[in-house]
């Protein structure tokens, strides 16, 4: 039991991180309705991004930079060159979640080609450790989590308090009444692809400084609670997903100190589960439910 | 009528008997004919060569393909040459199960295999023992302590040894306070359960035993738990990005204590992660590991290693695995294999796989052979031989299982492995449930 506040502090720090990758997560399914499997790898991807800066001798800090903004042009070029193709012709979304498992392969295989099947690790110190309470965090995780935090705020801000955002959250609600409104949709969306791009870049370096190592598959690994945040949350809506990823991060650590480590997935998934079977929309829902795609 | 019926009803049993008879004959190379090959001869490398152990593929793969060249170089099997092939079971038994139907279906004069490995074993090996293909798994899995597959064989430890070596040489340099911290998947858990028997028939207390769920970005609750307990020593087992997130998380909450691993935590893969997440120098104050212990010298030896090296880009860093148990013995099996074809007059794995422990084993007024062409020249002279391999003398058990001794081995900075102590088969045997 004495465990369980420390528990409740490492909870913060994965939460930190699930928060990063679900909004980016989502924010790019409610305005372009992809469901795209293939974030976790390209969370790699940018990892191997900021590696390569880091191992060229610029600070973990600025590698941090050189990760999002490798994801923000690499996401949207991926979304011009591959699954707006698709959506033109009409693909449908269950079409489109298997273009993305196919790109998702193609990235896990390409990256392995070229850093062969091994391991790679940051050249970054954790720095020092501060006791908050019975709470022990490094310099390093404190970072990560106020880089959540500033995130959170500038995607809230960017939703609600510019142009962009509006158009955004309008695309996302209704893009055919977006478009007549003359709203230029098709650029929003590439918006939305650099944005949530550079949160998937800033979530994959952020993932690896937590992990200390990484290898083709980290990001593709650390898919399924990003769903599952953005899910518990209300698929396609960025504060369900913060708080998706509070309740994932949280529930997971805390059932590692309560019961076993072997039980961390399932408690957190059975929650999932019980919070969707009583409201089947996530716990926020307005764009989720007009999409009638969480039903 | 009646007399129609009768005669019918016997003709009916007649032709049922004759099935059954010819059914019965299909079962047995007794009276059959060993089936005819026409070129290449192929041997399999069913393993991970993707997935959480991709470590082991290579591993293997660096056995094979020097036993096939040295085997080739001598003119090969009754006339045919060999290659490897390797197959990727991805370490999961879901891959491994369409993987092996695959093999056993479309490869051409597939004649015989190395592996599976621990984690797809149960689920392959009675698929490949149907198929009549002779085995040598790097299972370490005890389900197979006491196998009665036909086509199995197993020259390595079993895992539940591996756990008893750790716990002696823990006992043995004064820990008492041990702490399990192994992966979910079936090659991490198989050393656990005798780990636990072992260090409490010494005197020792697992003070903590985590189950940890692979690839997750934290394991410090699971290290507060763990430093709770203070333990002096850990024992461990998970794929290389688990056990470098756990330790390194340890290293920054507490400190690294003591750690004893298996022989997957002496492999490449590892070594790189864990060494660059706590730092190669805290690697080299902490870590131990126990694996097969092979002398790594010797006539067998100096072939396999000359053989390996020769190998050029066939094997990537062919150096790292020359004094590696399992890559020794995975080339002994092909050499192994390739005698008994000869013994056997055939490649064909019915007719040949009742010969292979005849190959090997100190029979009386046997020849001792260190090498495919030693052994060829040896039966083309009418002699029985004993071929002692690259990993040491081998010795089935009624069971088609040889194990011998462990090796504790440290690691250095330098990247070397120095022994740290060798635990015999006599004390492991006296452990193990």
């Amino acid at each position: 039991m004495q465990q369980l506040i420390p528990a409740f502090g490492f909870g913060l720090i994965t939460a930190s991180i699930l928060a990063i990758a679900a909004v980016g997560f989502t924010l790019q399914f409610s305005v372009t309705n992809i469901l795209n499997l293939a974030y976790g790898d390209i969370m790699t991807a940018c990892a191997f991004a900021a590696y390569l800066a880091n191992h060229a001798g610029v600070n973990i800090w600025i590698s941090l930079v050189v990760g999002a903004l490798f994801g923000a042009v690499f996401s949207m070029l991926l979304n011009r060159f591959v699954y707006f193709g698709f959506v033109r012709r009409g693909t449908r979304l269950f079409g489109m979640i298997i273009v993305t498992i196919a790109v998702s392969l193609i990235i896990q295989n390409l990256l392995l080609a070229i850093f062969r099947p091994t391991f790679f690790t940051y050249e970054a110190s954790q720095g020092p450790s501060y006791q908050l309470g019975s709470m022990v965090f490094t310099a390093s995780q404190l970072a990560i989590m106020g880089i959540a935090v500033v995130a959170m705020v500038c995607v809230h801000l960017l939703l609600t308090q510019t142009q962009l955002g509006k158009a955004m959250r309008a695309t996302a609600t209704n893009p055919g009444l977006a478009r007549s409104c003359g709203i230029p949709t098709d650029q929003v969306i590439d918006a939305a692809w650099l944005v949530s791009g550079a949160l998937c870049g800033i979530a994959g370096v952020a993932l690896v400084l937590n992990t200390a190592t990484f290898s083709e598959t980290t990001g593709a690994a650390f898919l399924v609670p990003i769903i599952a945040s953005a899910v518990l949350g209300g698929i396609g809506q960025p504060y369900g997903a913060m708080l998706g990823a509070l309740t994932i991060g949280i529930a997971g650590e805390t059932a590692a100190a309560l019961m076993s480590p072997a039980y961390k997935d399932v408690v957190a998934f059975v929650i999932l589960i019980v919070v969707l079977l009583v409201r089947p929309q996530g716990i926020l829902s307005e764009i989720a439910a007009a999409k009638e795609v969480a039903a | 009528m009646s007399d129609r019926l009768t005669t019918s009803k016997v003709g009916l049993s007649l032709a049922i008997a004759a099935v059954l008879v010819l059914a019965a004959c299909g079962s047995s190379t007794q009276g059959a004919k060993p089936k005819t090959y026409t070129g290449t001869l192929t041997f399999a490398s069913f393993n991970p060569f993707t997935g959480p152990d991709a470590s082991f593929g290579p591993e293997m793969a660096a056995g094979c393909i020097p036993a096939a060249n040295t085997i080739n170089q001598a003119g090969g099997v009754l006339g045919h040459q060999v290659q490897c092939i390797a197959v990727d079971t991805r370490g999961d038994p879901a891959d491994a199960v369409p993987a092996a139907q695959k093999m056993i279906a479309s490869t051409e004069n597939l004649v015989g295999m190395n592996g599976p490995s621990s984690d797809e074993a149960l689920a392959t090996v009675p698929i490949i023992d149907r198929a009549h293909l002779p085995m040598f798994a790097d299972s370490g899995q005890a389900a197979f302590d006491k196998s009665t597959y036909k086509y199995f064989y197993r020259l390595t430890p079993p895992d539940d040894a591996a756990g008893v070596a750790m716990a002696i040489y823990a006992y043995n340099k004064g820990y008492r306070r041990g702490a399990a911290v192994f992966g979910n998947d079936l090659s991490s858990q198989g050393n656990v359960p005798n780990l636990l028997t072992a260090f409490a028939k010494l005197g020792g207390q697992i003070v903590i035993n985590q189950t940890l769920t692979l690839d997750q970005s934290s394991y410090r609750t699971e290290v507060t738990a763990l430093v709770a307990a203070s333990p002096d020593v850990i024992f461990t087992e998970a794929d290389p990005q688990t056990d470098a997130a756990y330790l390194s998380q340890l290293q920054q909450l507490h400190g690294l204590i003591p750690v004893i691993g298996t022989q997957p935590t002496v492999q490449p893969p590892w070594i790189k992660a864990v060494g660059g997440a706590v730092g190669r120098d805290a690697l080299s104050k902490n870590f131990a590991a126990a694996q097969p212990f092979s002398t790594s010298q010797g006539p067998a030896w100096d072939v396999y290693n000359k053989a390996l090296l020769a190998a050029g880009s066939e094997v990537p860093q062919p150096d790292q695995w020359s004094q590696d148990p399992y890559t020794e013995t995975d080339y002994d099996a092909i050499i192994i294999m390739a005698l008994a074809m000869l013994e056997a007059k055939t490649p064909d794995p019915s007719f040949y796989n009742a010969l292979i422990p005849a190959v090997v084993g100190n029979a009386t007024g046997a020849t001792e052979v260190h090498s495919f062409k030693e052994g060829m020249d040896a039966i083309a002279a009418g002699k029985k031989i004993n071929y002692v391999g690259a990993g040491g003398p081998i010795a089935f058990d009624e069971y088609q299982n040889s194990t011998g001794a462990f090796e504790l081995i440290g690691y250095s900075t330098n990247g070397s492995n120095p022994q740290l102590a060798v635990v015999s088969a006599e004390d492991i045997a006296k452990l193990r449930r």
